[in-house]
């Protein structure tokens, strides 16, 4: 097998890992904000450590309701979310940083069903951190987000 | 005219402050919609705070993502769908407690399919500044008319 399938056959297996967790373990929320707990925004650590964030529709979450996508709005704040998650994590800072500025591409619908998101760090500098953030329904890639974060010592 | 203008406007407020599931829980009033202006407010409602009491930052954000979709429906006058490509949004300062936002976005621009916008997020205590928001939206995407729900409940309503 040659490396490039093995490394396919590892990314569906770790896509069904992710697709199948939600039978395996259960959700925290993402903060205990008000909001979080409105969207329903989750946190499931796998096995290896590794945390999955995710948002299942609901109704208030509908941005046009005769094609049953997601609100611009509620795509953002989901990654934004996850993005502070994952800052305070990462740098284990005692509490979320400001979001200072943030960009969002919407690149394709995001129709109802659950999200997932995967955040990356670019860059720890002194003053800021800027973070990205994938957001995916089943394995598309629906939008992307860019999140400045002013930096807490 | 001025018909086809009343009647985008009650569409157009029927659809963000009616029975839409996300306006109806986020509280959202549509203040004003005109030539390509719009205004909308959102009172501080304590689900869609963070852990201070205070709107988070999402919340805001959904309200000036809508408030772009009006504005650009203000300037088109009519209700076809449309679809953000990108938002951008920079957060100056935080609401108080207890404190509602308004938002008010201007569609300044619409070449070929792309409609731009501009606007602010303004504290409803003071007029300060807590974002500020730009953006492009894709016009007459795919799929039905914004207004097609409420053509729908109109239709049904006159039935029975």
């Amino acid at each position: 097998m040659s490396v490039s399938q093995q490394q396919l056959q590892q990314r569906q297996l770790q896509e069904q890992d992710v697709v199948g967790i939600e039978d395996r373990k259960a959700q925290a929320p993402i903060s205990d904000s008000p909001y979080v707990n409105f969207l329903g925004a989750g946190i499931q650590v796998l096995d290896n450590g590794e945390p999955v964030y995710q948002m299942s529709f609901r109704d208030q979450h509908v941005g046009n309701p005769l094609i049953k996508t997601f609100h611009g709005g509620i795509l953002a704040s989901f990654a934004e979310i996850v993005a502070a998650h994952h800052v305070k994590s990462d740098l284990q800072l005692s509490e979320e940083p400001d979001c200072t500025s943030m960009t969002f591409d919407y690149l394709r619908p995001a129709f109802a069903g659950t999200l997932r998101a995967e955040p990356i760090t670019v860059r720890v500098g002194k003053r800021f951190i800027v973070i990205t953030v994938d957001v995916f329904t089943e394995k598309t890639l629906v939008s992307r987000g860019r999140f400045i974060y002013t930096a807490v010592r | 005219m001025a018909k086809r203008n009343f009647q985008y406007m009650d569409m157009a407020k029927m659809f963000f402050g009616g029975d839409h599931p996300l306006f109806k829980a986020f509280g959202i009033r549509v203040d004003e919609s005109r030539e390509g202006l719009a205004a909308m407010t959102m009172p501080c409602m304590p689900e869609m705070c963070d852990q201070r009491g205070a709107l988070h930052r999402g919340a805001i954000t959904t309200l000036l993502d809508s408030n772009c979709g009006l504005a650009i429906l203000a300037y088109l006058g009519d209700m076809r769908p449309i679809a953000t490509i990108d938002l951008r949004v920079d957060f100056l300062a935080k609401p108080e407690a207890g404190e509602g936002v308004r938002g008010e976005v201007e569609c300044y621009e619409v070449k070929g399919d792309v409609a731009y916008v501009r606007g602010v997020a303004l504290g409803c205590s003071n007029d300060s500044v807590l974002a500020s928001v730009s953006g492009c939206f894709a016009v007459g995407t795919h799929g039905p008319s914004f207004d097609g729900a409420v053509r729908e409940k109109a239709v049904r309503e006159k039935v029975s």
